[in-house]
């Protein structure tokens, strides 16, 4: 092992370790702020520079709230189960922070390998991600059986229940992205949405990334899905027995998974590092990478603001009634519009190449916009390099803009697939909707027995 | 028939109209902003809190007048002893939730104002680290003497006996009472004022009613020895 | 060297959760244990650098299976694990002896009789390779399994719906 190569690990990897958890200290003091202001409150405004009356907004008190944390005495219960009780947070942590290595994210300043490196890249990034965020489930079950107390055991099964089930339409909606890109690999991922293909922009690519974003609050036990801490029903869940250290490192972990999984939406969906001028410096994929994931967590505080908490019933209706059908039906309604759209790309390629073919299209007057069609036929057909359907859709629709008869068909059939799958999806969600509304009013609910 | 999600979009738009709002229109903050403590020495327990009144009123007119923190013990003025409201009935002791509130009943009596004997606490401490704000003490007090306090700057490095509250400490005056929460104290004065008419209105139509009896007892007596002097 | 080092850190690792997980009387520290044990055999398959298989070991039984287990504890009357002692048995000198057994007459000459070198065959390991083998040569073998599975399910689910029926049928009479 080279030196050269441990010195690239060194720089993949620490800056991860850097900067999302002074990212995490920069949240907890942007969420508190947010809410305040949302309930017309001022939030932390006090504690900025330290021994100074320099406030600053307040974004000294993350810093502080650390120090406290550090400080505040560790209290194990009497019956608890010392040994897990002590690795919960610690298990908590570790796979969270893991699957950051996952995300295609670059740092520029590697020398090893051409200059870019990324943390660590794998054939199979996405269903390693999926394998290792459900380790969490089982921190959070250790954390609620080990304290030995009613409210965690009752947050803990809360927890496991609620992310057991919403895994499901968390992964169903990632497939699509999956089948529609042929890897597993987040680079390849995030290589086949530059130049703004994001998969968001499709009709279901946006069903799939709604459904993802539900489903990832969910698996990160954020409002409105927080049952597992709901403070005015169990304390605080698994969380109860916790105080100092281990308290942040819970805590810690909770906002790297909610980094984590949103980086995971932006790698799907959002283009990953793709944006308005990521050619103009090495270092600007990554800056629009955390800046997507920054966007991404301030709606998650946004929606914690405004959403009551969700019933249990409700929850598990909403994830096996609602999100599991949809996503499934999306993946059926992606491969179809898929392969109806690849079908009229072949044929607009087969008319735009017979009829080069079938004589000399300059001799004429040539079909306006001809060059760009046969730009795209080529490309589509592999005869210009590599083959490459998302290109050559966007060269067709180059020459349908310059008035070339075939593209513009082409482009009205996409057009019409594109809202007729929306169409079906609203429908769709909308019928799931009024089926899956539970029928029994809270009242019957309780005394049902 | 709605739109999918609507309810969502909605509720943002109200948060997000609360958000922006609160950094250009003042009157929208509910909550008042907090000022640094003018020196930094930390008292060593609650009873170390300045005396002086001023500044237990700096604290307290920071919040907003509808804070309610703790519990306090109120008197009518003077010497607080003299004039303490609480007759140590241990009422607020029993119904007191997580059971924070430990009276000691004295055992002389002591003259009140209205020239009647009663007891008095002899010891009256509250832990603040127990209690939980819920105000049951205030509900169930026949005698007014147990108000809410918003005093809220209660830190001490001493966590045993920093945080227990001791009588003395507890005693506030009714000006103190009207200065912090004038509406609540006003209408308890009236409240007060109207229980202690009433209750005379009762007691002079007993006296009378009992006057009235003897009377009428009285008459029937001296017609019964007129009677029996007749005979 | 290092792929030595970490083959038997892993091995050892693994051993040893297999062993807690057999001999703790506490239940959940001995499903905790039986993790260990597969996420330590994860670590294994990536040392093969078959990623895929390891990610589907982590997924399937750590993420599925021992959630599962931990469900079915929580439905006996042993969740609170109050019991710190290991499981004693008086038929273990048997026991030892037949494992024993297993591994010196059974499992060391199949051992020795293998053709290592043999068995050393690059394969393509990527997960596009892997799906055209699923694909391909073995579709009638997943889709089977597919079939069966889905089966259970629908069979589950008939036979937690049937039993409910049959309770409330008895009510009525």
């Amino acid at each position: 092992m080279s030196f050269q190569l441990i010195i690239d690990i060194l720089i993949a990897t620490v800056p991860l370790l850097v900067i999302f958890p002074s990212l995490f200290a920069f949240t907890t003091w942007m969420e508190r702020k947010a809410l305040a202001r949302i309930q017309n409150r001022i939030g932390p405004n006090k504690i900025g520079v330290p021994c100074t009356r320099v406030s600053l907004f307040g974004l000294g008190q993350p810093a502080a709230d650390g120090i406290k944390m550090i400080f505040k005495e560790d209290i194990v219960p009497r019956g608890a189960d010392k040994l897990f009780h002590l690795l919960a947070p610690i298990l908590a942590l570790i796979p969270a922070m893991l699957i950051l290595c996952f995300l295609p994210l670059e740092f520029p300043w590697g020398k090893f390998m051409s200059g870019k490196v990324q943390a660590f890249m794998l054939d199979s990034a996405v269903i390693f991600f999926f394998a290792i965020t459900g380790l969490n489930t089982l921190a959070i079950f250790m954390a609620g059986w080990a304290s030995r107390n009613k409210y965690s055991l009752l947050g803990g099964m809360r927890a496991v229940a609620q992310m057991v089930s919403y895994e499901i339409p968390l992964v169903l909606s990632a497939v699509i992205v999956v089948m529609m890109v042929g890897s597993l690999n987040a680079k390849e991922i995030a290589d086949a949405q530059s130049g703004f293909n994001w998969f968001v922009f499709s009709p279901w690519g946006l069903a799939a990334f709604i459904v993802f974003f539900i489903a990832a609050l969910a698996e990160t036990n954020r409002s409105p899905f927080d049952l597992p801490e709901a403070e005015s029903e169990i304390i605080a869940g698994y969380f109860t027995e916790y105080s100092g250290f281990k308290f942040a490192l819970f805590f810690l972990g909770e906002y790297i998974a909610m980094f984590a999984i949103s980086g995971l939406a932006v790698t799907l969906f959002l283009g990953a590092g793709d944006g308005p001028f990521v050619d103009a410096a090495p270092w600007m994929p990554a800056m629009w990478f955390i800046a997507k994931i920054f966007g991404l967590i301030a709606v998650m505080i946004w929606l914690r603001g405004t959403l009551p908490r969700l019933r249990v019933d409700q929850l598990m209706a909403f994830a096996w009634k609602f999100l599991l059908p949809l996503s499934i039906f999306n993946i059926l309604l992606a491969g179809l519009s898929y392969f109806a759209l690849d079908a009229r790309v072949a044929n607009t390629t087969d008319d735009v190449i017979h009829y080069v073919n079938s004589g000399n299209p300059f001799a004429g007057v040539p079909e306006l916009g001809t060059n760009e069609a046969l730009m795209g036929a080529m490309i589509y057909r592999g005869m210009a390099g590599e083959q490459n359907p998302m290109a050559a859709k966007k060269w067709f629709l180059k020459a349908a803009l310059k008035g070339h008869p075939a593209s513009r068909t082409l482009v009205a059939w996409w057009l019409g697939i594109w809202v007729l799958s929306l169409v079906a999806l609203y429908v769709m969600a909308k019928g799931l909707n009024n089926l899956s509304r539970s029928t029994t009013k809270p009242r019957e609910y309780l005394y049902a027995e | 028939m709605s739109i999918l999600g609507g309810g969502i979009f909605k509720g943002m738009a109200v948060t997000l109209r609360n958000f922006v709002g609160s950094y250009f229109y003042k009157e929208r903050l509910i909550t008042n902003d907090y000022d640094w403590r003018p020196e930094d020495k930390l008292p060593q327990s609650i009873g170390e809190y300045p005396k002086e009144e001023g500044e237990q009123l700096r604290d307290t007119t920071t919040v907003n007048h509808y804070s309610r923190n703790f519990p306090m013990l109120l008197h009518d003025g003077g010497e607080p002893m003299d004039t303490v409201r609480c007759v140590a009935c241990q009422i607020c002791e029993r119904e007191c939730p997580p059971q924070c509130i430990y009276i000691e009943k004295s055992e002389d009596k002591t003259e009140r104002s209205d020239n009647k004997a009663q007891f008095y606490p002899a010891k009256f401490d509250i832990d603040v680290s127990v209690c939980m704000s819920c105000q049951i003490c205030v509900e169930v007090c026949p005698f007014d003497a147990i108000v809410m306090n918003s005093q809220f700057e209660l830190s001490t490095p001493d966590r045993f006996g920093g945080l227990l509250v001791r009588r003395d400490d507890l005693l506030k005056s009714n000006d103190y009472y009207h200065k912090i929460h004038p509406q609540e104290a006003a209408t308890r004065d009236q409240k007060m004022v109207a229980d202690k008419a009433a209750k005379e209105a009762k007691k002079k139509a007993a006296a009378e009613k009992a006057k009235a009896a003897a009377e009428v007892k009285a008459k029937a007596a001296a017609e019964a020895k007129a009677k029996e002097e007749g005979e | 060297m290092t792929q030595e080092i970490t083959f038997w850190v892993l091995a050892v690792i693994a051993v040893l959760g297999a062993l807690v997980a057999v001999r703790r009387r506490n239940l959940i520290h001995g499903v905790f244990a039986l993790m260990i044990f597969f996420a330590a055999l994860a670590g294994l398959f990536l040392l093969l650098m078959a990623e895929f298989i390891a990610a589907v070991q982590i997924l399937v039984y750590i993420g599925a299976v021992g959630i599962l287990l931990l469900f079915a504890i929580m439905l006996t009357e042993r969740v609170t694990g109050d019991d710190a002692r290991d499981i004693t048995s008086r038929g273990s000198f048997w026991g030892w002896a037949a494992a024993l057994a297993v591994l010196v007459f059974l499992l060391l000459p199949a051992i020795q009789g293998a053709d290592l070198s043999q068995t050393a065959q690059p394969i393509n390991p990527s997960v596009k390779a892997l799906g055209h083998q699923m694909m391909d040569p073995y579709v009638v073998t997943l889709e089977v399994l597919a079939l069966l599975l889905t089966a259970a399910l629908i069979g589950a689910v008939a036979a937690s719906q049937g039993g409910e029926k049959k309770k409330e049928d008895t009510d009525d009479a």
